[in-house]
């Protein structure tokens, strides 16, 4: 296994990608009595038409299906749940869907190497069955339910939906509840037997384990798995220009919502290291918006939000950054915000602060194993590798290089959902 | 690990000295009895800290300089424990090791200077943050049905009984919060500076006399105080008949939120047969509740029970469609009275005491449920991980049937979603 010292934290990483492709890392921490087990395939929300390579059509399916296998993943052919299994040393499992990913994961303090195994298992062996797909259908549509009915949930999705014009991200990760109805047996075999290939699939441990037996239970349990051909996902060009600039729809809140929405287009960057580039970007998003800017000091004493939080997400050829809000004046705060695009300034000392912040902070949370384990997942997920020279990249972080690279941004794609309190 | 504990008089210093954690954290917990009335003004007094200093007169000067302290977290909250309401400080930062020469320090100092040298003139905390902060209470008093799970749990409490604090929002109340002025703010202040028991709490790879010597400098109390009541509230009966209420809201999905009062309990009834009953009844994803009424019956997404030992109560919260308001009630009670009847296996217990040795294990694992840890021993004595951790093998099958018959359905409230749309 290759094993590289993480500097400035303590731990070394290991790992290696096994002959049929699958990816392994492995984090052990000295000091845990516990373990964080994550068994990751690159197939989320966002594949929802593929081709096969022995096939000569598309294959399309439902939306939501990603998070509709995450569910049926569970079943078992013998008849055994799989929260049973762990159950019985303590352990505790989970599974979550993404727009780009889908992960299986356990954690607990006991029984690490059977436990690993039968993860691996599980989701190793499908069986879905006309019965069960139907059975879930319930329980998926009250989750679908569930969201429903929390307004900022909602106005995050009515943003995506108006910021994209040919993204799968316009259509919630859950899908929608006339798709889900609909979705076969047939469906979740064909984008299992597609996605969850080990060439499409990684798993990351932290905590508490012995290396090499982890490493031997993971080359047991999966060595029947073959590489396959992965299939083509339909190639889907995001164009510039936003679907609607604006739009306002009541709901039934007190106090108004707005969401902002920026597609970057970034392919004609300098920065074009892609772990440079979001460190950058994220830099950008702290100094303008963050807890420590001027616009939040100056927001704050003007009684102008309630709260504001700011997300970034990737797609290709873009970046895209989001504001979400709630304030008793949106038409105000939204002004104010159009106003920072235009007018922002940086200064060095915040941003030799923010770094310095920045590498605390990573530090701290290698003190959990869970957040450090997602943080690798998300470099994964992002970047195709884990990034073991973060403080590093951090440090060498140049002023005059944000600077360099506002230059470059072009901030004028823009969507506006206002979300406002309905008559009474 | 080592645990010292040192009793000074007008307040109670906790040490926990381990290597595990790269951070030191601090928790300083003051607490009173609970009066209703008051949740308000505690709620925004601990917002003020946040707000500014003496030192540090905007919010925006208080976060860079704890980002120049390697970005030292401080954070203030409330939160009810039986017939006491706490206010808690909290600070971690990285241990020395990971900084600089003297960070911790400056950082304790940084945050006893948040706490006792606030933005006060003339007996008044300032009047631009304090509008700042009411403004931020109101708008989220106003919103408080955007988190429809939260305020169904709420709503049970009120309908469950509303003269106890159970009832209380600890979110505080729009007619409470018109009534805070500067003045009467920092009246409040000095009286929980002067009323409200003391306790702090260290966690961290640290040297015991250097603490005792920064905390002793800065922890200055001049009254000495003493409980004035228990913590774990008076039993009550539980209704003969269930109270059943519900509040209809523009929802999708309808809450359905059980109260049950617990009865005639023993300490070690409560502090480990209930938690076991609570794990195979609905407190896991192997639980009777789940398996019976999510995966056989699909007739949910979420539900799980939790128990409330200082309340005397256990409840159980579901997510369900409208329509299946009677199947899921009566399916619920019939898990429970099989529960009554003993109808679960050497097997499930099994499964519930490893489940719950594992929460002792993680438990271990973080720093503020360490200190959470030490705190209930402190507060109820309850015993240490290691008693817990031998005392829940005792736990047998008669133990847990005896405890199902000791707890009651009271009140059941519906938060009822009326509204039908397609995503």
């Amino acid at each position: 296994m290759k094993k590289t010292k993480l500097k400035g934290l303590d731990l070394e990483i290991f790992e290696e990608t096994l002959a049929n492709g699958l990816k392994v890392i492995l984090l052990p921490y000295e000091n845990k009595k516990n373990y964080f087990i994550s068994y990751a395939t690159k197939f989320g929300s966002t594949i929802t038409e593929f081709k096969p390579v022995d096939s000569k059509r598309n294959i399309k399916v439902p939306t939501g299906i990603a998070h509709f296998l995450e569910h049926k993943m569970f079943e078992q052919e013998n008849g055994e749940d799989p929260f049973t299994f762990f159950s019985k040393s303590g352990t505790g499992a989970n599974a979550s869907t993404s727009f780009d990913n889908t992960q299986y994961i356990c954690y607990g303090t006991k029984n690490f190497n059977e436990n690993l195994n039968y993860l691996l298992n599980f989701v190793n062996s499908p069986y879905f069955t006309a019965q069960n797909v139907e059975k879930e259908k319930g329980i998926i549509i009250e989750e679908l339910k569930m969201y429903l009915d929390i307004p900022d949930f909602k106005l995050e999705n009515k943003l995506r939906e108006n910021l994209y014009q040919k993204n799968s991200r316009r259509i919630d990760i859950g899908g929608t509840i006339e798709d889900v109805e609909q979705i076969t047996k047939e469906d979740l075999y064909n984008c299992y037997n597609n996605f969850y290939a080990p060439n499409n699939m990684f798993i990351i441990i932290g905590g508490k384990f012995n290396i090499e037996e982890a490493l031997e239970v993971i080359k047991e349990s999966v060595s029947s798995k073959e590489k396959v051909k992965l299939p083509k996902v339909k190639d889907i060009k995001e164009p510039l220009k936003v679907t609607k600039k604006e739009e306002s729809f009541e709901a039934d809140i007190n106090i108004a919502k707005l969401a902002y929405g920026v597609k970057v287009p970034i392919n004609d960057i300098s920065i074009t290291n892609k772990v440079e580039l979001d460190l950058y970007l994220s830099m950008l998003v702290a100094l303008v918006f963050g807890s420590s800017s001027e616009f939040r000091e100056r927001m704050r004493n003007k009684k102008l939000i309630n709260s504001l939080y700011t997300q970034k997400e990737t797609i290709p050829d873009y970046k895209v950054f989001y504001i979400l809000a709630s304030s008793e004046d949106i038409d105000l705060l939204l002004k104010e915000i159009k106003h920072e695009f235009e007018n922002f300034t940086l200064d060095q000392e915040s941003f030799e602060r923010m770094k310095k912040v920045w590498i605390a902070n990573e530090v701290r949370m290698t003190d959990s194993v869970d957040s450090y384990i997602s943080n690798l997942y998300d470099d994964i997920i992002g970047y195709d590798k884990v990034i073991t020279n973060r403080i590093d990249l951090i440090r060498k972080m140049k002023f005059s290089k944000l600077q360099k690279l506002v230059k470059e941004l072009d901030f004028s794609n823009y969507s506006i959902v206002k979300m406002v309190p309905k008559e009474k | 690990m080592k645990y010292i504990r040192k009793n000074f008089r007008t307040y109670k210093l906790h040490i926990i000295k381990t290597k595990k954690f790269k951070t030191i954290t601090i928790r300083i917990n003051f607490r009173s009895p609970i009066i209703k009335e008051e949740i308000t003004i505690r709620n925004i007094l601990s917002e003020m800290f946040t707000q500014s200093s003496k030192n540090y007169k905007t919010k925006r000067d208080l976060t860079i300089n704890a980002q120049d302290l390697y970005s030292v977290g401080i954070t203030t909250s409330n939160t009810r424990l039986g017939n006491y309401i706490n206010l808690n400080f909290f600070m971690n930062v990285l241990n020395d090791k990971y900084t600089e020469k003297d960070n911790f320090k400056k950082s304790f100092n940084f945050f006893t200077d948040v706490i006792f040298n606030p933005d006060v003139d003339n007996e008044k905390f300032n009047k631009e943050k304090l509008d700042i902060v009411k403004d931020l209470c109101r708008k989220s008093l106003l919103s408080i049905k955007e988190d429809p799970a939260g305020y169904s749990v709420i709503r049970m409490f009120e309908a469950l009984d509303k003269k106890s604090p159970i009832s209380y929002r600890m979110m505080g109340y729009l007619e409470d919060l018109d009534k805070i002025n500067e003045k009467n703010l920092y009246q409040y202040y000095q009286k929980v500076l002067k009323n409200d028991l003391v306790d702090i709490f260290v966690i961290g790879d640290v040297d015991e006399e250097e603490i005792i010597k920064l905390v002793k400098e800065k922890m200055t109390f001049k009254t000495l105080k003493k409980e004035r009541m228990p913590y774990i509230l008076d039993e009550v009966k539980p209704r003969n008949k269930i109270k059943k209420t519900k509040e209809t809201i523009n929802n999708n999905q309808s809450k359905l939120v059980i109260g049950c009062r617990t009865f005639n309990m023993n300490e070690y009834e409560k502090n480990y047969v209930l938690s076991l009953f609570n794990v195979i009844f609905g407190g896991s994803s192997d639980s009777k509740l789940f398996k019976e009424v999510r995966e056989e019956n699909s007739l949910c997404y979420t539900i799980h029970s939790v128990p409330n030992k200082l309340d005397n109560l256990l409840i159980i919260r579901v997510g369900i469609d409208k329509e299946n308001y009677e199947k899921t009630v009566s399916l619920i009670n019939k898990i429970l009275i099989s529960m009554r009847k003993g109808k679960f296996s050497e097997e499930d217990i099994t499964i519930a005491k490893e489940y719950y040795k594992t929460a002792l294990d993680d438990i271990e694992e973080n720093e503020y449920r360490l200190i959470d840890n030490y705190f209930m021993m402190e507060l109820i004595n309850t015993d240490s991980l290691d008693e817990k951790r031998k005392n829940i093998d005792k736990v047998n099958k008669s133990d847990i049937i005896k405890v199902a018959k000791k707890i009651k359905i009271d009140t059941i409230f519906l938060l009822e979603g009326d509204i039908n749309e397609k995503n």
